[in-house]
């Protein structure tokens, strides 16, 4: 659905978004990761045509966003950062007029206003002026205007910014069904955000793609997935060389009184062989838990610019294979 | 046709629903009444020769070219720079309307705010046609011009304003252009050589507006604001696509 190659975008001389290649198919929810100045916004402006990039290309449902910027324009449902509405305007108003401009026909007008308002749970407020609104239900009002014309594509460039957490549920709740319908790219920099709502992630740092694939493949990717917390009664020695030979474990670190730490190789689960061993010697097994790193781990680890962060740069290659 | 009907409605309700409308409406009935309360004084005494009071109305005077110079500027500063400051700008320039729509749009809705301007004047003619009988025929000539000029004017503005994000900026750009657009023509007052002086005259928008308040309609005059509007509109689309994501 959307074809996004070689995308660069220069300021001066400073490349904001560098060489960013990624596709998306249909019916995809794709949350898109990063830091603030990562160059998420950018990235998404030029896919909607409203910022050309410096090299590289955005194909929308097969038509160029440079060649054929109308066509794509109208496949496409825009919410952008700072959801900019007109003050002055009711909210239905301001629907019929999106609806308009959209190229929504006047048969329709009517019933595409009522269910964008409905959907987007501000049927109540669409005789109030836009001004008066509180941020949240302005949020709304901007995702409304966004779907009216039942776009293919919708590009939301942080949706739940500023809300209120009952509110920021509701609006991913919505996303999670507009997802069934649309193919969505979302950009956030709230994790939890992206691990309930989007099918596959991408993190972008510094303008460079630092990794793409689902929230578990990406935690699964990072530091050779899982640990295993073990503790034992047992020798310490006989132990952990025990420990060590069970097949798909890539390292075990004493810590002591028992307690092992075991680094498990990706898509291995070792609980199982753990106990069996256990069984199987004669020691008493006191601790048994797995810890899977969190996405958050995984952000913080591609997205930190410190030395010994750097030194562990190996894992946004796992990341992206 | 209907994306352009929607972006001058919205554009309309924007005029109205904000005080800047009814200060520029106020303000403008307030001195153009004034000023034809002076030229029905002057034309009274007994010592002045015989003319037109409405032929005075419509661009004889200074006041009718100074308010212009300002009010046009105040009317348009808003259209594109009040988008771009909000980012309402980005909405519109993602939605499938071009950006010759957009700035058709804004115009059109400013030429018809400028229109309703000038619409309570005609209780000038009203009230002369009660002690008069009125040539109708310099009248409508007049408005014609009047029409005209706010093309050329508006167009101007909307350029400006185009080009930046600070409303104010926009105003000023625009009264700076427009006082050279003005004030080019009556360079053919000083102007030596028969060249100069001709090309000059074309340009002369006080001579256009004496000849239409004359009841002249001269083609060349409309040509020269039509194909000068038309300019300033192609720079403002041109300036709109080139400003992009700024």
């Amino acid at each position: 659905m959307i074809e996004v190659e070689g995308l660069t975008k220069r300021f001066v001389d400073k490349d904001v978004v560098a060489n960013v290649s990624f596709f998306v198919p249909e019916g995809e929810v794709l949350g898109f990761l990063g830091p603030n100045g990562a160059g998420k916004t950018t990235t998404m402006r030029m896919i909607t045509g409203f910022l050309p990039p410096t090299s590289g290309s955005v194909k929308v449902a097969g038509l160029d966003v440079s060649r054929d910027s109308l066509a794509v324009r109208a496949r496409i449902g825009y919410l952008p950062e700072n959801v900019a509405l007109y003050p002055e305007m009711r909210v239905e108003e301001y629907l019929r007029f999106r609806a308009a401009v959209e190229g929504v026909g006047r048969a329709e007008m009517r019933a595409r206003v009522d269910e964008a308002a409905e959907r987007c749970m501000i049927a109540e407020v669409r005789r109030q002026v836009i001004g008066t609104l509180s941020k949240g239900y302005r949020q709304r009002v901007g995702l409304a205007g966004a779907l009216i014309h039942r776009p293919p594509v919708l590009i939301l460039d942080e949706p739940t910014v500023g809300l209120d957490p009952r509110q920021i549920v509701k609006i991913r709740e919505l996303i999670i069904e507009l997802g069934r319908e649309h193919t969505v790219i979302l950009s956030t920099h709230i994790l939890p955000e992206v691990e309930q709502v989007c099918r596959r992630v991408l993190i972008i740092d510094d303008g460079k793609l630092v990794a793409d694939g689902t929230p578990e493949q990406l935690r699964g990717g990072f530091s050779g997935a899982a640990q295993l917390a073990v503790q034992l009664e047992a020798p310490e020695g006989e132990a952990r060389a025990a420990l060590e030979a069970l097949s798909g474990s890539s390292g075990v670190k004493s810590e002591g009184n028992g307690h092992f730490r075991i680094a498990v190789e990706a898509g291995s689960d070792l609980r199982r062989e753990v106990f069996k061993l256990a069984v199987a010697k004669g020691w008493m097994l006191l601790e048994l838990a797995q810890t899977t790193p969190s996405l958050e781990d995984v952000f913080l680890r591609l997205t930190t610019h410190d030395a010994a962060a750097e030194a562990e740069a190996p894992v946004a290659e796992v990341a992206n294979a | 046709m209907r994306k352009l009907f929607a972006l001058v409605q919205r554009e309309l309700l924007a005029y109205f629903s904000s005080p800047l409308a009814y200060v520029v409406l106020t303000a403008f009935l307030f001195i153009n009444g004034y000023v034809f309360y002076l030229i029905v004084a002057f034309l009274n005494d007994p010592r002045t020769q015989a003319m037109a009071p409405l032929k005075l109305l419509f661009g004889g005077t200074i006041f009718f070219w100074l308010f212009l110079l300002f009010v046009v500027p105040v009317i348009t500063m808003r259209l594109l720079a009040e988008e771009r400051r909000t980012g309402t700008l980005e909405v519109l320039l993602t939605s499938p309307v071009s950006e010759g729509q957009v700035v058709a749009g804004k115009f059109i809705a400013a030429f018809v705010f400028y229109l309703f301007l000038w619409l309570p004047t005609w209780v000038y003619v009203w009230i002369l046609a009660g002690h008069a009988k009125i040539d109708f025929g310099p009248v409508w000539a007049g408005y014609l011009g009047i029409a005209l000029l706010g093309l050329l004017f508006l167009s101007v503005g909307t350029l400006t304003s185009a080009l930046v994000r600070n409303q104010i900026i926009a105003a000023i750009l625009a009264f700076a252009v427009l006082v050279v657009v003005f004030s080019i023509g009556l360079v053919e007052n000083i102007a030596t050589g028969a060249a100069l002086k001709g090309a000059l005259g074309y340009m002369n928008l006080w001579d256009h507006m004496d000849d239409f308040a004359k009841g002249i309609v001269d083609t060349r005059h409309i040509v020269y604001s039509l194909s000068l509007t038309g300019f300033f509109l192609f720079l403002a689309t041109k300036a709109l696509e080139a400003s992009k994501g700024r």
